[in-house]
Protein backbone atom coordinates (compact mmCIF):
# COMPACT_ATOMS: atom_id res chain seq x y z
CA UNK A 1 0.00 0.00 0.00
CA UNK A 2 2.86 2.37 0.68
CA UNK A 3 3.74 2.52 -2.99
CA UNK A 4 0.30 3.87 -3.85
CA UNK A 5 0.78 7.17 -2.08
CA UNK A 6 3.64 8.57 -4.12
CA UNK A 7 2.84 11.79 -5.86
CA UNK A 8 4.48 11.08 -9.18
CA UNK A 9 2.08 8.33 -10.09
CA UNK A 10 0.02 10.33 -12.58
CA UNK A 11 3.16 11.04 -14.50
CA UNK A 12 1.50 10.84 -17.89
CA UNK A 13 -0.12 14.27 -17.62
CA UNK A 14 1.84 17.31 -18.78
CA UNK A 15 3.29 19.50 -16.03
CA UNK A 16 1.00 22.44 -15.26
CA UNK A 17 -0.01 24.42 -12.25
CA UNK A 18 -1.05 21.72 -9.75
CA UNK A 19 -4.65 22.93 -9.46
CA UNK A 20 -5.12 23.16 -13.24
CA UNK A 21 -3.69 19.67 -13.67
CA UNK A 22 -6.02 18.28 -11.05
CA UNK A 23 -9.06 19.92 -12.63
CA UNK A 24 -8.08 18.52 -16.04
CA UNK A 25 -7.56 15.06 -14.57
CA UNK A 26 -10.88 15.16 -12.71
CA UNK A 27 -12.69 16.22 -15.90
CA UNK A 28 -11.09 13.43 -17.91
CA UNK A 29 -11.99 10.86 -15.26
CA UNK A 30 -15.59 12.05 -15.24
CA UNK A 31 -15.75 11.87 -19.04
CA UNK A 32 -14.41 8.30 -19.05
CA UNK A 33 -16.90 7.24 -16.36
CA UNK A 34 -19.83 8.82 -18.23
CA UNK A 35 -18.80 7.24 -21.54
CA UNK A 36 -18.48 3.88 -19.84
CA UNK A 37 -21.84 4.05 -18.07
CA UNK A 38 -23.79 5.69 -20.90
CA UNK A 39 -24.78 2.60 -22.96
CA UNK A 40 -26.22 0.89 -19.89
CA UNK A 41 -28.06 4.05 -18.81
CA UNK A 42 -29.44 4.33 -22.33
CA UNK A 43 -30.59 0.72 -22.17
CA UNK A 44 -32.52 1.26 -18.92
CA UNK A 45 -33.99 4.60 -20.05
CA UNK A 46 -35.08 3.10 -23.38
CA UNK A 47 -36.80 0.22 -21.62
CA UNK A 48 -39.04 2.76 -19.86
CA UNK A 49 -40.08 4.62 -23.03
CA UNK A 50 -43.36 4.24 -24.88
CA UNK A 51 -43.13 2.72 -28.39
CA UNK A 52 -43.77 6.17 -29.89
CA UNK A 53 -40.94 7.72 -27.89
CA UNK A 54 -38.56 4.95 -29.00
CA UNK A 55 -39.09 5.86 -32.64
CA UNK A 56 -38.83 9.62 -32.25
CA UNK A 57 -36.22 11.50 -34.32
CA UNK A 58 -34.10 13.05 -32.87
CA UNK A 59 -34.12 10.56 -30.00
CA UNK A 60 -35.71 11.38 -26.65
CA UNK A 61 -33.27 10.81 -23.78
CA UNK A 62 -35.56 10.82 -20.77
CA UNK A 63 -38.94 9.08 -21.13
CA UNK A 64 -41.80 11.58 -20.58
CA UNK A 65 -43.96 9.15 -18.64
CA UNK A 66 -41.74 6.24 -17.58
CA UNK A 67 -43.70 3.00 -17.85
CA UNK A 68 -43.00 -0.64 -17.19
CA UNK A 69 -45.23 -1.75 -20.10
CA UNK A 70 -42.28 -3.13 -22.03
CA UNK A 71 -41.37 -5.43 -19.12
CA UNK A 72 -44.91 -6.83 -19.08
CA UNK A 73 -45.04 -7.27 -22.85
CA UNK A 74 -41.66 -8.96 -23.14
CA UNK A 75 -43.01 -11.97 -21.24
CA UNK A 76 -45.70 -12.36 -23.88
CA UNK A 77 -43.11 -12.67 -26.64
CA UNK A 78 -40.49 -14.96 -25.10
CA UNK A 79 -40.74 -17.06 -21.96
CA UNK A 80 -38.70 -14.81 -19.70
CA UNK A 81 -39.33 -16.74 -16.47
CA UNK A 82 -38.37 -20.06 -18.00
CA UNK A 83 -35.27 -18.58 -19.68
CA UNK A 84 -34.05 -16.89 -16.51
CA UNK A 85 -34.53 -20.18 -14.66
CA UNK A 86 -32.59 -22.06 -17.37
CA UNK A 87 -29.77 -19.53 -17.14
CA UNK A 88 -29.74 -19.87 -13.37
CA UNK A 89 -29.59 -23.69 -13.60
CA UNK A 90 -26.85 -23.62 -16.25
CA UNK A 91 -24.70 -21.04 -14.44
CA UNK A 92 -25.17 -22.55 -10.95
CA UNK A 93 -24.49 -26.19 -11.78
CA UNK A 94 -21.58 -25.31 -14.07
CA UNK A 95 -20.09 -23.12 -11.34
CA UNK A 96 -20.46 -25.82 -8.69
CA UNK A 97 -18.74 -28.31 -10.99
CA UNK A 98 -15.91 -25.93 -11.83
CA UNK A 99 -15.33 -25.18 -8.14
CA UNK A 100 -15.14 -28.86 -7.25
CA UNK A 101 -12.90 -29.98 -10.13
CA UNK A 102 -10.65 -26.89 -9.86
CA UNK A 103 -10.13 -27.22 -6.12
CA UNK A 104 -9.27 -30.91 -6.40
CA UNK A 105 -6.89 -30.51 -9.34
CA UNK A 106 -5.47 -27.26 -7.96
CA UNK A 107 -4.69 -29.03 -4.67
CA UNK A 108 -2.99 -31.91 -6.48
CA UNK A 109 -0.83 -29.54 -8.54
CA UNK A 110 0.03 -27.38 -5.54
CA UNK A 111 0.75 -30.02 -2.90
CA UNK A 112 1.54 -33.40 -4.50
CA UNK A 113 4.57 -34.69 -6.35
CA UNK A 114 3.83 -37.12 -9.15
CA UNK A 115 5.41 -38.09 -12.47
CA UNK A 116 4.99 -35.71 -15.43
CA UNK A 117 3.36 -33.13 -13.18
CA UNK A 118 4.64 -30.05 -14.99
CA UNK A 119 3.93 -31.57 -18.41
CA UNK A 120 0.33 -32.32 -17.45
CA UNK A 121 -0.05 -28.85 -15.97
CA UNK A 122 1.32 -27.21 -19.13
CA UNK A 123 -1.02 -29.19 -21.37
CA UNK A 124 -4.04 -28.27 -19.24
CA UNK A 125 -3.07 -24.60 -19.02
CA UNK A 126 -2.54 -24.43 -22.78
CA UNK A 127 -6.26 -25.12 -23.24
CA UNK A 128 -6.92 -21.82 -21.48
CA UNK A 129 -5.70 -20.08 -24.64
CA UNK A 130 -7.78 -22.14 -27.03
CA UNK A 131 -10.71 -20.18 -28.50
CA UNK A 132 -13.89 -22.29 -28.22
CA UNK A 133 -14.53 -22.12 -31.97
CA UNK A 134 -11.47 -24.33 -32.60
CA UNK A 135 -13.18 -27.29 -30.94
CA UNK A 136 -16.81 -26.38 -31.68
CA UNK A 137 -17.47 -28.65 -34.67
CA UNK A 138 -16.21 -31.98 -33.26
CA UNK A 139 -17.54 -31.09 -29.79
CA UNK A 140 -20.99 -30.56 -31.25
CA UNK A 141 -20.86 -34.01 -32.86
CA UNK A 142 -19.32 -35.60 -29.76
CA UNK A 143 -21.98 -34.24 -27.39
CA UNK A 144 -24.64 -35.33 -29.88
CA UNK A 145 -23.23 -38.86 -30.02
CA UNK A 146 -23.53 -39.25 -26.24
CA UNK A 147 -27.15 -38.12 -26.49
CA UNK A 148 -26.86 -34.73 -24.80
CA UNK A 149 -27.83 -32.51 -27.76
CA UNK A 150 -30.74 -30.08 -27.35
CA UNK A 151 -30.68 -30.33 -23.55
CA UNK A 152 -29.47 -28.32 -20.58
CA UNK A 153 -27.09 -31.19 -19.77
CA UNK A 154 -25.49 -30.70 -23.18
CA UNK A 155 -24.72 -27.09 -22.26
CA UNK A 156 -23.47 -27.91 -18.78
CA UNK A 157 -21.45 -31.15 -18.92
CA UNK A 158 -18.62 -30.08 -21.29
CA UNK A 159 -17.98 -27.03 -19.08
CA UNK A 160 -17.69 -28.67 -15.67
CA UNK A 161 -13.91 -28.24 -15.59
CA UNK A 162 -11.66 -25.56 -17.00
CA UNK A 163 -8.00 -24.62 -17.01
CA UNK A 164 -8.45 -21.13 -15.60
CA UNK A 165 -10.04 -22.54 -12.43
CA UNK A 166 -7.25 -25.09 -11.96
CA UNK A 167 -4.64 -22.40 -12.51
CA UNK A 168 -6.26 -19.98 -10.06
CA UNK A 169 -6.73 -22.64 -7.37
CA UNK A 170 -3.17 -23.94 -7.71
CA UNK A 171 -1.80 -20.38 -7.34
CA UNK A 172 -3.69 -19.77 -4.12
CA UNK A 173 -3.47 -23.26 -2.59
CA UNK A 174 0.32 -23.18 -3.06
CA UNK A 175 0.30 -20.40 -0.45
CA UNK A 176 -1.35 -22.59 2.21
CA UNK A 177 1.38 -23.70 4.69
CA UNK A 178 2.38 -27.39 4.37
CA UNK A 179 2.53 -27.60 8.18
CA UNK A 180 -1.22 -27.06 8.35
CA UNK A 181 -1.84 -29.95 5.96
CA UNK A 182 0.73 -32.25 7.60
CA UNK A 183 -0.80 -31.65 11.04
CA UNK A 184 -4.20 -32.74 9.74
CA UNK A 185 -2.62 -35.84 8.13
CA UNK A 186 -1.07 -36.74 11.48
CA UNK A 187 -4.56 -36.61 12.95
CA UNK A 188 -5.61 -39.13 10.32
CA UNK A 189 -7.78 -36.84 8.20
CA UNK A 190 -8.41 -38.04 4.65
CA UNK A 191 -7.11 -35.96 1.75
CA UNK A 192 -10.60 -34.90 0.65
CA UNK A 193 -11.44 -33.86 4.21
CA UNK A 194 -8.22 -31.84 4.39
CA UNK A 195 -9.09 -30.16 1.09
CA UNK A 196 -12.57 -29.12 2.19
CA UNK A 197 -12.01 -28.45 5.91
CA UNK A 198 -8.48 -27.05 6.00
CA UNK A 199 -7.43 -25.84 2.56
CA UNK A 200 -10.73 -24.45 1.24
CA UNK A 201 -11.35 -22.07 4.16
CA UNK A 202 -7.83 -20.64 3.82
CA UNK A 203 -8.41 -19.79 0.15
CA UNK A 204 -12.06 -18.72 0.53
CA UNK A 205 -11.64 -15.35 -1.26
CA UNK A 206 -10.13 -17.07 -4.30
CA UNK A 207 -12.96 -19.61 -4.31
CA UNK A 208 -15.49 -16.77 -4.16
CA UNK A 209 -13.73 -15.05 -7.06
CA UNK A 210 -13.71 -18.20 -9.16
CA UNK A 211 -17.39 -18.81 -8.37
CA UNK A 212 -18.31 -15.32 -9.52
CA UNK A 213 -16.21 -15.53 -12.67
CA UNK A 214 -17.67 -18.89 -13.58
CA UNK A 215 -21.24 -17.84 -12.84
CA UNK A 216 -21.06 -14.64 -14.87
CA UNK A 217 -19.20 -16.32 -17.75
CA UNK A 218 -21.74 -19.11 -18.05
CA UNK A 219 -24.73 -16.82 -17.53
CA UNK A 220 -23.47 -14.74 -20.46
CA UNK A 221 -22.28 -17.58 -22.68
CA UNK A 222 -23.99 -17.69 -26.09
CA UNK A 223 -22.04 -19.58 -28.78
CA UNK A 224 -22.13 -23.04 -27.20
CA UNK A 225 -25.78 -23.03 -25.98
CA UNK A 226 -26.90 -21.71 -29.38
CA UNK A 227 -25.02 -24.50 -31.14
CA UNK A 228 -25.96 -27.40 -28.89
CA UNK A 229 -29.65 -26.54 -28.32
CA UNK A 230 -30.65 -26.75 -32.00
CA UNK A 231 -33.72 -24.59 -31.49
CA UNK A 232 -35.10 -26.36 -28.40
CA UNK A 233 -36.84 -23.25 -27.01
CA UNK A 234 -37.69 -24.92 -23.68
CA UNK A 235 -34.01 -25.00 -22.79
CA UNK A 236 -33.11 -21.47 -23.98
CA UNK A 237 -31.05 -19.45 -21.54
CA UNK A 238 -31.99 -15.78 -21.30
CA UNK A 239 -29.26 -14.60 -23.70
CA UNK A 240 -30.71 -16.76 -26.49
CA UNK A 241 -34.27 -15.64 -25.74
CA UNK A 242 -32.96 -12.10 -25.93
CA UNK A 243 -31.57 -12.71 -29.40
CA UNK A 244 -34.92 -14.23 -30.45
CA UNK A 245 -36.57 -11.04 -29.24
CA UNK A 246 -34.68 -9.07 -31.86
CA UNK A 247 -35.67 -11.30 -34.74
CA UNK A 248 -39.28 -11.16 -33.60
CA UNK A 249 -38.84 -7.44 -33.33
CA UNK A 250 -37.67 -6.82 -36.89
CA UNK A 251 -41.24 -6.62 -38.14
CA UNK A 252 -42.77 -4.28 -35.61
CA UNK A 253 -39.99 -2.14 -34.27
CA UNK A 254 -40.34 -1.85 -30.53
CA UNK A 255 -37.00 -0.90 -29.09
CA UNK A 256 -38.45 -0.67 -25.59
CA UNK A 257 -39.25 -4.36 -25.59
CA UNK A 258 -35.72 -5.35 -26.59
CA UNK A 259 -34.20 -3.00 -24.03
CA UNK A 260 -36.43 -4.37 -21.27
CA UNK A 261 -35.27 -7.89 -22.15
CA UNK A 262 -31.65 -6.76 -22.21
CA UNK A 263 -32.02 -5.07 -18.81
CA UNK A 264 -33.40 -8.28 -17.32
CA UNK A 265 -30.54 -10.34 -18.75
CA UNK A 266 -27.89 -7.90 -17.55
CA UNK A 267 -29.25 -7.51 -14.04
CA UNK A 268 -28.09 -10.77 -12.35
CA UNK A 269 -24.40 -10.62 -13.39
CA UNK A 270 -24.26 -6.88 -12.78
CA UNK A 271 -25.78 -7.14 -9.30
CA UNK A 272 -23.39 -9.94 -8.39
CA UNK A 273 -20.53 -7.74 -9.52
CA UNK A 274 -21.69 -4.67 -7.61
CA UNK A 275 -21.89 -6.58 -4.33
CA UNK A 276 -18.82 -8.75 -4.78
CA UNK A 277 -16.46 -6.78 -7.02
CA UNK A 278 -13.66 -6.89 -4.45
CA UNK A 279 -13.21 -10.62 -5.15
CA UNK A 280 -13.27 -10.14 -8.91
CA UNK A 281 -10.61 -7.49 -8.86
CA UNK A 282 -8.40 -9.21 -6.30
CA UNK A 283 -8.35 -12.47 -8.21
CA UNK A 284 -7.53 -10.83 -11.54
CA UNK A 285 -4.71 -8.96 -9.86
CA UNK A 286 -3.62 -12.15 -8.09
CA UNK A 287 -3.65 -14.32 -11.19
CA UNK A 288 -1.83 -11.70 -13.27
CA UNK A 289 0.93 -11.09 -10.77
CA UNK A 290 1.50 -14.65 -9.69
CA UNK A 291 1.24 -15.90 -13.26
CA UNK B 1 3.66 -42.38 2.30
CA UNK B 2 4.66 -41.32 -1.20
CA UNK B 3 2.58 -44.04 -2.81
CA UNK B 4 -0.44 -43.10 -0.79
CA UNK B 5 -0.28 -39.53 -2.08
CA UNK B 6 0.34 -40.71 -5.60
CA UNK B 7 -3.03 -42.50 -5.41
CA UNK B 8 -4.59 -39.38 -3.91
CA UNK B 9 -3.16 -37.30 -6.74
CA UNK B 10 -4.87 -39.60 -9.21
CA UNK B 11 -8.22 -39.20 -7.46
CA UNK B 12 -7.86 -35.43 -7.17
CA UNK B 13 -6.89 -35.03 -10.82
CA UNK B 14 -9.30 -37.54 -12.36
CA UNK B 15 -12.44 -35.36 -12.68
CA UNK B 16 -10.73 -32.30 -14.16
CA UNK B 17 -8.36 -34.26 -16.40
CA UNK B 18 -11.13 -36.51 -17.69
CA UNK B 19 -13.49 -33.61 -18.44
CA UNK B 20 -10.85 -31.42 -20.09
CA UNK B 21 -9.46 -34.46 -21.91
CA UNK B 22 -12.83 -35.51 -23.34
CA UNK B 23 -14.36 -32.09 -24.01
CA UNK B 24 -11.34 -29.96 -24.93
CA UNK B 25 -8.24 -32.00 -25.84
CA UNK B 26 -10.04 -34.76 -27.73
CA UNK B 27 -12.12 -32.27 -29.81
CA UNK B 28 -8.93 -30.34 -30.52
CA UNK B 29 -7.23 -33.45 -31.89
CA UNK B 30 -10.41 -34.30 -33.79
CA UNK B 31 -10.37 -30.83 -35.37
CA UNK B 32 -6.85 -31.45 -36.65
CA UNK B 33 -7.81 -34.93 -37.88
CA UNK B 34 -11.04 -33.73 -39.53
CA UNK B 35 -9.19 -30.97 -41.35
CA UNK B 36 -7.69 -33.61 -43.68
CA UNK B 37 -10.96 -35.53 -44.07
CA UNK B 38 -14.02 -35.21 -46.25
CA UNK B 39 -16.71 -35.20 -43.56
CA UNK B 40 -20.24 -33.93 -43.07
CA UNK B 41 -21.05 -32.74 -39.55
CA UNK B 42 -24.39 -34.57 -39.77
CA UNK B 43 -22.70 -37.97 -40.05
CA UNK B 44 -20.66 -39.99 -37.51
CA UNK B 45 -16.88 -39.48 -37.34
CA UNK B 46 -16.48 -42.96 -38.85
CA UNK B 47 -17.89 -41.77 -42.17
CA UNK B 48 -14.95 -39.40 -42.71
CA UNK B 49 -12.63 -40.20 -45.61
CA UNK B 50 -9.04 -39.00 -45.94
CA UNK B 51 -8.46 -36.40 -48.66
CA UNK B 52 -5.03 -35.04 -47.74
CA UNK B 53 -4.72 -31.27 -47.93
CA UNK B 54 -7.71 -30.72 -50.26
CA UNK B 55 -9.64 -28.79 -47.62
CA UNK B 56 -6.71 -26.41 -47.17
CA UNK B 57 -6.35 -26.02 -50.94
CA UNK B 58 -10.01 -25.18 -51.16
CA UNK B 59 -10.11 -22.61 -48.36
CA UNK B 60 -7.12 -20.82 -49.90
CA UNK B 61 -8.33 -21.38 -53.46
CA UNK B 62 -9.99 -19.06 -56.01
CA UNK B 63 -13.58 -20.31 -55.53
CA UNK B 64 -16.19 -18.64 -53.31
CA UNK B 65 -15.16 -20.94 -50.42
CA UNK B 66 -11.63 -19.55 -50.64
CA UNK B 67 -12.75 -15.95 -51.09
CA UNK B 68 -15.07 -16.10 -48.08
CA UNK B 69 -12.45 -17.72 -45.84
CA UNK B 70 -9.67 -15.36 -46.85
CA UNK B 71 -12.05 -12.46 -46.30
CA UNK B 72 -12.95 -13.76 -42.84
CA UNK B 73 -9.28 -14.28 -41.99
CA UNK B 74 -8.46 -10.72 -43.07
CA UNK B 75 -11.48 -9.26 -41.22
CA UNK B 76 -10.49 -11.13 -38.06
CA UNK B 77 -6.89 -9.92 -38.34
CA UNK B 78 -8.03 -6.31 -38.78
CA UNK B 79 -10.59 -6.58 -35.99
CA UNK B 80 -8.04 -8.14 -33.63
CA UNK B 81 -5.30 -5.65 -34.44
CA UNK B 82 -7.62 -2.65 -34.01
CA UNK B 83 -8.99 -4.03 -30.73
CA UNK B 84 -5.51 -4.54 -29.28
CA UNK B 85 -4.23 -1.18 -30.56
CA UNK B 86 -7.14 0.60 -28.87
CA UNK B 87 -7.42 -1.49 -25.70
CA UNK B 88 -3.77 -1.51 -24.57
CA UNK B 89 -3.08 2.26 -24.50
CA UNK B 90 -6.53 2.98 -23.07
CA UNK B 91 -6.00 0.39 -20.31
CA UNK B 92 -2.74 2.09 -19.29
CA UNK B 93 -4.28 5.58 -19.31
CA UNK B 94 -7.36 4.44 -17.39
CA UNK B 95 -5.17 2.37 -15.06
CA UNK B 96 -3.14 5.48 -14.20
CA UNK B 97 -6.38 7.40 -13.63
CA UNK B 98 -7.52 4.78 -11.12
CA UNK B 99 -4.09 4.37 -9.54
CA UNK B 100 -3.17 8.02 -9.01
CA UNK B 101 -3.93 9.64 -5.66
CA UNK B 102 -4.03 13.34 -6.71
CA UNK B 103 -7.76 13.29 -7.49
CA UNK B 104 -10.31 11.22 -5.59
CA UNK B 105 -12.68 8.81 -7.33
CA UNK B 106 -10.23 6.32 -8.80
CA UNK B 107 -11.91 3.31 -7.25
CA UNK B 108 -15.36 4.48 -8.37
CA UNK B 109 -13.99 4.85 -11.91
CA UNK B 110 -12.61 1.31 -11.75
CA UNK B 111 -16.03 0.01 -10.71
CA UNK B 112 -17.80 1.76 -13.60
CA UNK B 113 -15.18 0.61 -16.14
CA UNK B 114 -15.14 -3.00 -14.96
CA UNK B 115 -18.94 -3.27 -14.74
CA UNK B 116 -19.22 -3.34 -18.55
CA UNK B 117 -17.18 -6.55 -18.57
CA UNK B 118 -20.06 -8.28 -16.72
CA UNK B 119 -22.63 -7.46 -19.40
CA UNK B 120 -23.53 -10.36 -21.72
CA UNK B 121 -22.18 -9.69 -25.23
CA UNK B 122 -25.69 -10.27 -26.61
CA UNK B 123 -27.00 -7.34 -24.56
CA UNK B 124 -23.98 -5.24 -25.57
CA UNK B 125 -24.70 -5.96 -29.23
CA UNK B 126 -28.40 -5.12 -28.86
CA UNK B 127 -27.81 -1.87 -27.00
CA UNK B 128 -25.05 -0.68 -29.32
CA UNK B 129 -27.09 -1.50 -32.41
CA UNK B 130 -29.62 1.04 -31.05
CA UNK B 131 -26.93 3.57 -30.10
CA UNK B 132 -25.61 3.31 -33.68
CA UNK B 133 -29.05 3.63 -35.23
CA UNK B 134 -28.55 6.36 -37.90
CA UNK B 135 -31.71 8.36 -37.16
CA UNK B 136 -33.07 7.27 -33.76
CA UNK B 137 -29.67 6.69 -32.15
CA UNK B 138 -28.05 9.09 -29.71
CA UNK B 139 -24.53 8.78 -31.17
CA UNK B 140 -25.29 10.60 -34.42
CA UNK B 141 -27.36 13.09 -32.44
CA UNK B 142 -24.37 13.88 -30.21
CA UNK B 143 -22.01 14.06 -33.20
CA UNK B 144 -24.45 16.55 -34.74
CA UNK B 145 -24.10 18.77 -31.69
CA UNK B 146 -20.36 19.13 -32.31
CA UNK B 147 -20.86 19.67 -36.02
CA UNK B 148 -20.10 16.18 -37.37
CA UNK B 149 -22.57 14.78 -39.90
CA UNK B 150 -24.44 11.49 -39.41
CA UNK B 151 -22.30 8.35 -39.70
CA UNK B 152 -23.59 5.10 -41.24
CA UNK B 153 -21.91 2.96 -38.51
CA UNK B 154 -23.04 -0.66 -38.91
CA UNK B 155 -24.80 -0.13 -42.23
CA UNK B 156 -21.75 0.71 -44.35
CA UNK B 157 -19.05 -1.80 -45.36
CA UNK B 158 -16.47 0.91 -44.65
CA UNK B 159 -17.41 1.40 -41.00
CA UNK B 160 -19.26 -1.74 -39.84
CA UNK B 161 -16.21 -3.69 -38.63
CA UNK B 162 -14.81 -0.63 -36.88
CA UNK B 163 -18.17 -0.08 -35.18
CA UNK B 164 -17.99 -3.61 -33.77
CA UNK B 165 -14.41 -2.95 -32.63
CA UNK B 166 -15.70 0.07 -30.67
CA UNK B 167 -18.35 -1.90 -28.81
CA UNK B 168 -15.79 -4.61 -28.08
CA UNK B 169 -13.35 -2.04 -26.68
CA UNK B 170 -16.13 -0.51 -24.59
CA UNK B 171 -16.99 -3.88 -23.09
CA UNK B 172 -13.46 -5.15 -22.47
CA UNK B 173 -11.32 -2.16 -21.56
CA UNK B 174 -12.26 -2.33 -17.86
CA UNK B 175 -10.81 -5.82 -17.50
CA UNK B 176 -7.52 -4.72 -19.06
CA UNK B 177 -7.52 -1.60 -16.90
CA UNK B 178 -7.53 -3.84 -13.83
CA UNK B 179 -4.62 -5.83 -15.32
CA UNK B 180 -2.75 -2.56 -15.91
CA UNK B 181 -3.40 -1.50 -12.30
CA UNK B 182 -1.98 -4.85 -11.16
CA UNK B 183 1.15 -4.07 -13.18
CA UNK B 184 1.40 -0.53 -11.82
CA UNK B 185 1.28 -1.75 -8.20
CA UNK B 186 4.40 -3.82 -8.95
CA UNK B 187 6.52 -0.77 -9.80
CA UNK B 188 8.44 0.36 -6.70
CA UNK B 189 7.67 3.95 -5.71
CA UNK B 190 11.36 4.46 -4.90
CA UNK B 191 12.15 4.41 -8.63
CA UNK B 192 10.02 7.50 -9.14
CA UNK B 193 11.60 9.21 -6.13
CA UNK B 194 15.08 8.53 -7.50
CA UNK B 195 14.06 9.76 -10.95
CA UNK B 196 12.66 12.95 -9.46
CA UNK B 197 15.93 13.57 -7.61
CA UNK B 198 17.69 13.17 -10.94
CA UNK B 199 15.41 15.85 -12.36
CA UNK B 200 13.20 13.64 -14.54
CA UNK B 201 9.87 15.24 -15.39
CA UNK B 202 6.57 13.36 -15.45
CA UNK B 203 6.80 12.58 -19.12
CA UNK B 204 10.31 11.14 -18.70
CA UNK B 205 9.24 9.16 -15.66
CA UNK B 206 6.44 7.61 -17.69
CA UNK B 207 8.68 6.84 -20.64
CA UNK B 208 11.69 5.47 -18.78
CA UNK B 209 10.08 3.86 -15.71
CA UNK B 210 6.35 3.18 -16.07
CA UNK B 211 6.27 1.94 -19.65
CA UNK B 212 9.34 -0.36 -19.56
CA UNK B 213 8.23 -1.92 -16.27
CA UNK B 214 4.73 -2.49 -17.64
CA UNK B 215 6.08 -4.47 -20.58
CA UNK B 216 5.34 -7.91 -19.08
CA UNK B 217 1.83 -6.82 -18.09
CA UNK B 218 1.19 -5.43 -21.56
CA UNK B 219 2.41 -8.66 -23.16
CA UNK B 220 -0.02 -10.66 -21.01
CA UNK B 221 -2.80 -8.18 -21.83
CA UNK B 222 -2.04 -8.35 -25.55
CA UNK B 223 -2.22 -12.15 -25.58
CA UNK B 224 -5.55 -12.18 -23.71
CA UNK B 225 -6.93 -9.36 -25.89
CA UNK B 226 -6.02 -11.29 -29.04
CA UNK B 227 -7.60 -14.53 -27.80
CA UNK B 228 -10.74 -12.60 -26.80
CA UNK B 229 -10.91 -10.69 -30.08
CA UNK B 230 -10.90 -13.77 -32.33
CA UNK B 231 -13.95 -15.00 -30.40
CA UNK B 232 -16.16 -12.12 -31.55
CA UNK B 233 -19.46 -13.70 -32.50
CA UNK B 234 -22.61 -12.18 -30.97
CA UNK B 235 -22.65 -8.74 -32.66
CA UNK B 236 -22.04 -10.39 -36.03
CA UNK B 237 -24.54 -13.22 -35.56
CA UNK B 238 -27.19 -10.92 -34.18
CA UNK B 239 -26.82 -7.61 -36.00
CA UNK B 240 -24.81 -7.81 -39.23
CA UNK B 241 -24.81 -11.51 -40.24
CA UNK B 242 -21.35 -10.91 -41.65
CA UNK B 243 -22.45 -8.00 -43.84
CA UNK B 244 -22.72 -5.48 -45.32
CA UNK B 245 -20.98 -7.15 -48.29
CA UNK B 246 -18.96 -9.49 -46.08
CA UNK B 247 -17.24 -6.67 -44.20
CA UNK B 248 -17.95 -8.14 -40.76
CA UNK B 249 -17.67 -11.82 -41.67
CA UNK B 250 -15.21 -12.88 -38.95
CA UNK B 251 -13.75 -16.35 -38.36
CA UNK B 252 -15.79 -17.53 -35.37
CA UNK B 253 -18.98 -16.64 -37.24
CA UNK B 254 -17.76 -18.04 -40.55
CA UNK B 255 -16.41 -21.33 -39.14
CA UNK B 256 -19.70 -21.94 -37.31
CA UNK B 257 -21.70 -21.18 -40.44
CA UNK B 258 -19.63 -23.53 -42.59
CA UNK B 259 -19.02 -26.29 -40.05
CA UNK B 260 -22.36 -26.37 -38.21
CA UNK B 261 -25.05 -24.68 -40.30
CA UNK B 262 -23.82 -25.96 -43.67
CA UNK B 263 -22.48 -29.13 -41.97
CA UNK B 264 -19.22 -28.99 -43.98
CA UNK B 265 -17.25 -30.33 -41.01
CA UNK B 266 -14.01 -31.02 -42.87
CA UNK B 267 -13.82 -27.54 -44.41
CA UNK B 268 -14.78 -25.88 -41.13
CA UNK B 269 -12.12 -27.87 -39.27
CA UNK B 270 -9.45 -26.84 -41.77
CA UNK B 271 -10.43 -23.21 -41.10
CA UNK B 272 -10.27 -23.82 -37.35
CA UNK B 273 -6.78 -25.31 -37.73
CA UNK B 274 -5.68 -22.22 -39.65
CA UNK B 275 -7.06 -20.03 -36.87
CA UNK B 276 -5.16 -22.05 -34.27
CA UNK B 277 -1.91 -21.88 -36.27
CA UNK B 278 -2.29 -18.13 -36.82
CA UNK B 279 -2.77 -17.60 -33.09
CA UNK B 280 0.31 -19.67 -32.25
CA UNK B 281 2.41 -17.69 -34.73
CA UNK B 282 1.17 -14.31 -33.49
CA UNK B 283 1.60 -15.16 -29.80
CA UNK B 284 5.11 -16.59 -30.35
CA UNK B 285 6.06 -13.48 -32.33
CA UNK B 286 4.83 -11.27 -29.47
CA UNK B 287 6.87 -13.21 -26.93
CA UNK B 288 9.95 -13.09 -29.15
CA UNK B 289 9.55 -9.34 -29.57
CA UNK B 290 9.28 -8.72 -25.83
CA UNK B 291 12.15 -11.07 -24.99
CA UNK B 292 14.40 -9.40 -27.53
CA UNK B 293 13.69 -6.05 -25.91
CA UNK B 294 14.53 -7.61 -22.55
CA UNK B 295 17.97 -8.54 -23.84
CA UNK B 296 18.77 -5.05 -25.03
Amino acid sequence: MTARGFSGSSSWLPRRRPSGRKALLATLMLLVAVASAFPLLWMVLSSLKTPAESMQVPPVWIPGTPSLDAYEKVSGVVNVGRSMWNSLVIASITTAGILLTSMMAGYAFAKYHFPAKSLLFSVLIATMFLPPIVTLIPLYRLVGSIGLNASLAGIIVPNLANAFGIFLMRQFIAGVPDDLIDAARMDGASELLILFKIVAPSVAPAIAALALFAFVYHWNSYLWPLTVLQGNADAYPIVISLSRLLSYNRGAVNTGLVMAGATLAVLPPLLLFVFLQRFFVDSIVGSAIKG
Amino acid sequence: MINRYRASAGIMLAPAVTLIGVFVLLPMLLTVWLSVQDWSTQTPFSSASFIGLDNFREIFGPTSVGRDFKGALANTAIYTALSVILILPLSVVFGLMVYQRDVAGGTALRTVLFATYMVPMIAVALVWSKLYSPSEGPLNQMLGLIGIGPQPWLSSPRSALLSIVFLNVWQQVGYFTVLAIAGLTQIPGSLYEAAKLDGANRREQFRFITLPLLRRTLLFSAVIAIINAVQVFEPVALITQGGPVGSTNVLTYHIRRVGIERAQGGLGSAMAVMLMLSLIVVVCALFALVNRKDDE
